[in-house]
């Protein structure tokens, strides 16, 4: 299903910002089901470092929107050990940085309790968390590591790039019974879009979006990327026919979307902010040349992070930091 | 009511026949272990029965144990059936874990039992997550972490108690100080003698009884768990146990010599139990060979089911990864190796 | 005292620091205060600077303990004095204490115990007539003072040294011995010696060894009583006309029943942080020796508010000795010391007193 036809389904929207539409996402999941509760470092009356949970605890109360110490393996764990025994747990990682010090509880517990123990453990837990570059953070604070998660059996990844697609994998994520990491990227938090009011409105974990449709290139994006894609699409849309897809979820993958769209344009770029090297564009080259290695008319072009960390200084961080521009180049390579 | 409360003779008893079903289930656990029929590895809880048993003892029957790499104890006291955990630890379908886990991630979340687990020190933070829903949604339960003297020393049981102790959590953490984090004596790894002393640093009240005897695990569990449930708050309860076997079987025990294991033998939890239950006019000796004898049958039936059980079919490996299988599973899942083939790609 | 004279005397004082802690199930259930090894090893290290009050200085004799809080105390000790540490084997229980205070019975002028109850206990069987300054560490405390480290050091330095003579400062404290008599085959003829009180307890298990619940008291034999002590020592103590000292001879039987059927009731202080209603049966002074004789179908019985033998259709035989412990006062001794110039420091010509 594209975007569009969505949009079209779903008659009544409103504009919000990604941050806005996350929130509403939220704020709608703690009102339709009680054992929904977040949890994670001043989400509560700090209203969350980069202000995405906001008035959530004046509504909700201290319970449901439970503050943590900075302790993300303790919390990480807790929520594992709340998701196994009855409730909803959405956990916020602060930073994706920090999902290192949580990482034995995810790799360990989270993503294997379900299959070591035979399918008699339910995991219904969301782990948001926020990624990239862009904001001078520097290392510690910008990292874009949802290739791991993605990568780990036993979890789901989704990674949004439109406020839609923010507040409906958001909402699809708290309420699948699987654990689901939501990487929201921290750049497009004040970027707008149109999203469906509707309270049951969600995007199924899974489904990639076109966002864009063309003729003579396929850019398969990410988070921030899906963005700067569109806006590149549009200025050389003189020139090269450009069909945007928001992959929307990292894992699953929507191969099929992604596949439809090769078999097309035949030429493909993937731009997405983690580093190139293993990791998300390789799985989605990987895919796209086992299923549609014959329609490939040139070779697949990636736009990512160029395997450094993020540097702290603002020209440091512009260089390797992939973007719009970053795309077009590659467009023009293959064009 | 606990299935078992150690303050009546009945009690008493079933304790005791649960401690006498342990040993019994660990003893042929290693037997099979070393002749090859159980594959991966072991760790056996024999001389540890006290701890184990005196713990769930002190329990109701849907709180939760969050156990350790060395659950069998754990499982027994809970309440788990042998048969199915010996086919768990001989990799069959009718396992608790459809043979996924084996020993040392046997767990029945249904009946409390939150899993044995591999990591040393990732039981207490799920059990802090399980004091978390039960507190959230107000139910009248406790959880209890299980964790060795090694565990002390992990990042994450800190977090997990601080957490409990900050929010008042229904949780009891259990350290079972069997004196050795594998081949390590305890004074090797941490700095304080007794290791409920770190209570003091959550403002929490820790204990250290004796995890020889059966009825002093039990009492200081109960009393843990009173205070849980009056939201008082977690307590770390430590009982100084030993393991009479190496860490897992094949262990060569080079750290430790047989004066030492004799000495602790002398205080063994099942035989000093039997003796007060036979002076207390509980038990006759004659009632306890029995026990023994029932004992032993129940795992020779138990073993005896594991071997006749069925192997899982290798297509059973795609399943459970998710609730919803993602087509990433399902294509191998629908084209398992045995089955003649794994998917292809695109053709010319 | 010249200062050519500051030899190394041959004056030495034993320090027994017990660091089995956490055993008490009162910190659960009572007000029970925790008092960890880092502490412990603080109070040591007070004690070994309080020893140097003595000139000439020292020798200190350590017991060894598995943490090393002797060690470690020893180590940061003022150099004057002369510091060792004894040889020998640690099992980690109670009978290291009793080998260490076997040992200070034929070396020391003068012993510092920290612990409780039960460690000065262990010591007393021991010790013989060694003076023994103990200082409390532990919970529920009846016997061993609450005081400064610093203070009882001195107070050590100044009867091992002579400085004070131990005759006027120390006292000889009673014992409760108790002897179950009959019952289960096992359980025959076992005994044990209390300090302040012997007790009997309806719970059937030793257990977490702690008094859980003042109900289940059922009386017992106490060597001292007075309403300003804690356990059964209180409940006689609020019963008796005149209280009772440590050294006084002989002691008192308490019989207790429900409160409900109880034609006296009195309050006491049973349990650090619990002030339980007491059901008084009967209760008698004891002369030195005189047995007292309970039944206990089903019960413990403890010393100085500890279970320690389980015993089922049991007669106990409790009665009041009188060779305990020789206690020091540590407050005492520091104004007699005082009085007798033993905190004066050789003086200038040009100053001093008048």
């Amino acid at each position: 299903m594209t975007a569009q036809v969505e949009r079209e389904l779903e008659t009544e929207t409103e504009e919000l910002t990604v941050r806005e539409a996350i929130r509403q996402a939220l704020r709608e999941e703690l009102d339709r089901d009680e054992d929904v509760f977040l949890i994670g470092e001043d989400i509560g009356k700090f209203g969350g470092v980069l202000e995405v949970t906001g008035d959530l605890y004046e509504e909700f109360g201290e319970e449901r929107v439970r503050d943590t110490p900075i302790s993300e393996a303790g919390f990480t764990g807790a929520a594992t050990g709340a998701a196994a025994t009855g409730t909803r747990p959405v956990v916020e990682l602060m930073f994706s940085d920090f999902s290192g010090v949580a990482m034995e509880q995810i790799m360990n517990q989270m993503a294997k309790m379900r299959y070591m123990f035979g399918g008699k453990a339910e995991m219904p837990l969301t782990v948001r968390t926020t990624e990239g570059g862009g904001m001078g953070a520097a290392s510690q604070h910008s990292g874009t590591v949802h290739s791991w998660i993605a990568h780990f059996p036993g979890l789901k990844a989704v990674a949004p790039g439109t406020a839609a697609a923010a507040k409906g994998l958001t909402k699809a994520a708290i309420r699948s019974n699987d654990p689901v990491f939501v990487f929201e990227n921290k750049m497009i938090y004040e970027q707008t879009g149109q999203v469906p009011t509707d309270e049951d409105f969600t995007v199924p974990i899974g489904e990639a979006a076109v966002e864009r449709e063309g003729e003579d290139v396929t850019v398969v994006a990410t988070q921030r990327l899906v963005g700067e894609s569109l806006e590149t699409a549009e200025s050389i849309a003189d020139d090269v026919d450009v069909e945007v897809i928001d992959t929307r979820s990292l894992y699953p993958l929507d191969t099929e979307t992604i596949v439809e769209s090769v078999r097309k344009t035949g030429r493909l770029i993937v731009a997405d902010e983690s580093p190139l090297s293993y990791g998300t564009h390789a799985e989605i080259v990987a895919r796209v040349q086992e299923e549609a290695f014959f329609s490939l008319d040139a070779p697949i072009q990636r736009v990512g992070t160029p395997d450094t960390h993020m540097p702290f200084s603002p020209p440091l961080e512009n260089e390797v930091l992939p973007d719009g521009d970053d795309v077009r180049a590659a467009i023009e390579r293959i064009s | 009511m606990a299935d078992y409360d150690l303050e009546s003779a009945e009690g008493r008893v079933e304790a005791l026949r649960r401690m006498v079903l342990i040993r019994a289930f660990d003893e042929e656990a290693g037997d099979r272990f070393a002749d090859g029929e159980i594959p991966g590895f072991v760790h056996l809880y024999i001389g540890e029965e006290a701890v184990g048993v005196g713990t769930c003892g002190a329990l109701e029957p849907d709180d939760y144990i969050a156990s350790t790499h060395r659950g069998h104890g754990h499982c027994i006291a809970k309440g788990l059936d042998p048969k199915y955990m010996m086919a768990e630890l001989y990799g069959k379908s009718e396992g608790y874990c459809n043979g996924k886990g084996g020993s040392m991630h046997i767990a029945d979340v249904d009946a409390g039992m939150l899993g044995a687990n591999g990591i040393v020190g990732a039981g207490p933070p799920l059990a802090t997550g399980a004091a978390l829903s039960i507190d959230y949604q107000d139910r009248d339960q406790v959880a209890v972490g299980f964790l060795g003297d090694g565990a002390v020393a992990q990042g994450q049981v800190h977090e997990a108690i601080n957490l409990a102790s900050t929010w008042d959590l229904p949780a009891v953490f259990v350290v079972e100080n069997n004196q050795y984090g594998e081949g390590t004596p305890v004074e090797k790894q941490h700095n304080v003698d007794n290791l409920s002393d770190t209570a003091g640093a959550y403002d929490i009240p820790g204990l250290t009884v004796d995890g020889m005897d059966v009825t002093a695990v039990a009492e200081a569990v109960s009393e843990a768990r009173s205070r849980a449930r009056a939201g008082e708050g977690p307590t770390l309860v430590e009982a100084e146990t030993y393991r009479y076997r190496g860490h897992y079987e094949g262990d060569e025990e080079p750290y430790r010599d047989e004066e030492e294991i004799e000495r602790w033998k002398d205080r063994d939890p099942i035989e000093s139990f039997k003796d007060r239950l036979i002076d207390r006019g509980e038990l006759t000796e004659s009632e306890f060979e029995e026990m023994q004898a029932e004992a032993e049958a129940e795992i020779d039936a138990a073993i005896e089911y594991a071997q006749d059980a069925d192997l899982p079919e290798p297509r059973e490996a795609y399943d459970d990864m998710f609730a919803e299988m993602p087509p990433e599973i399902e294509r191998f899942a629908g084209a398992a190796r045995t089955d003649g083939g794994r998917p292809g790609g695109d053709r010319p | 005292m010249a200062d050519a004279d500051r030899s190394r005397s041959s004056t030495r004082v034993g320090l027994l620091v017990n660091p089995a802690a956490g055993r008490d199930v009162r910190r659960l259930t009572g007000g029970a205060s925790v008092v960890d090894n880092y502490a412990k090893r603080r109070v040591a290290e007070c004690v070994l600077e309080g020893l140097t009050l003595a000139d000439p200085p020292l020798e200190v004799v350590a017991m060894p303990d598995r943490t090393g809080i002797a060690r470690d105390a020893i180590e940061t000790a003022d150099e004057s004095l002369a510091t060792d540490i004894l040889e020998m084997d640690l099992e980690g229980t109670a009978a290291d204490t009793r080998t260490a205070a076997t040992r200070f019975r034929e070396t020391v002028d003068a012993a510092v115990v920290l612990g409780g109850d039960g460690t000065t206990r262990d010591v007393a069987a021991e010790i013989g007539p060694v003076p023994v300054v103990a200082v409390s560490t532990g919970t529920n405390n009846v016997v061993p003072a609450p005081v400064d480290g610093t203070l009882a050091g001195a107070a050590a330095a100044l009867v091992a040294s002579g400085a004070v003579p131990a005759d006027e400062v120390t006292t000889r404290h009673g014992r409760v011995e108790a002897e179950v008599r009959s019952g289960t085959a096992s359980g025959d003829g076992r005994r044990l010696t209390a300090l302040a009180s012997a007790e009997l307890s309806s719970r059937s298990f030793v257990g977490t060894r702690g008094l859980l619940d003042p109900a289940d008291l059922r009386g017992g034999v106490v060597s001292r009583a007075h309403p300003g002590d804690v356990g059964l020592p209180a409940v006689a103590g609020a019963l008796v006309d005149s209280p009772l000292a440590g050294d006084d001879p002989g002691g008192v039987a308490v019989r207790l029943e429900e409160p409900s059927g109880a034609d006296r009731l009195v309050r006491a202080v049973v349990a650090p942080g619990v002030l339980a209603t007491v059901g008084i049966e009967s209760w008698r002074r004891l002369e030195p020796g005189e047995t007292a004789t309970f039944d206990l179908a089903d019960g413990v019985v403890g010393a100085d508010g500890e279970r320690e033998l389980e015993a089922t259709d049991a007669t106990v035989e409790l009665r009041p000795i009188e060779d305990g412990p020789r206690l020091v006062d540590p407050l005492q001794t520091l104004e007699i010391g005082a009085r007798n110039g033993g905190f004066d420091v050789g003086t200038r010509a040009s100053s001093g007193s008048e």
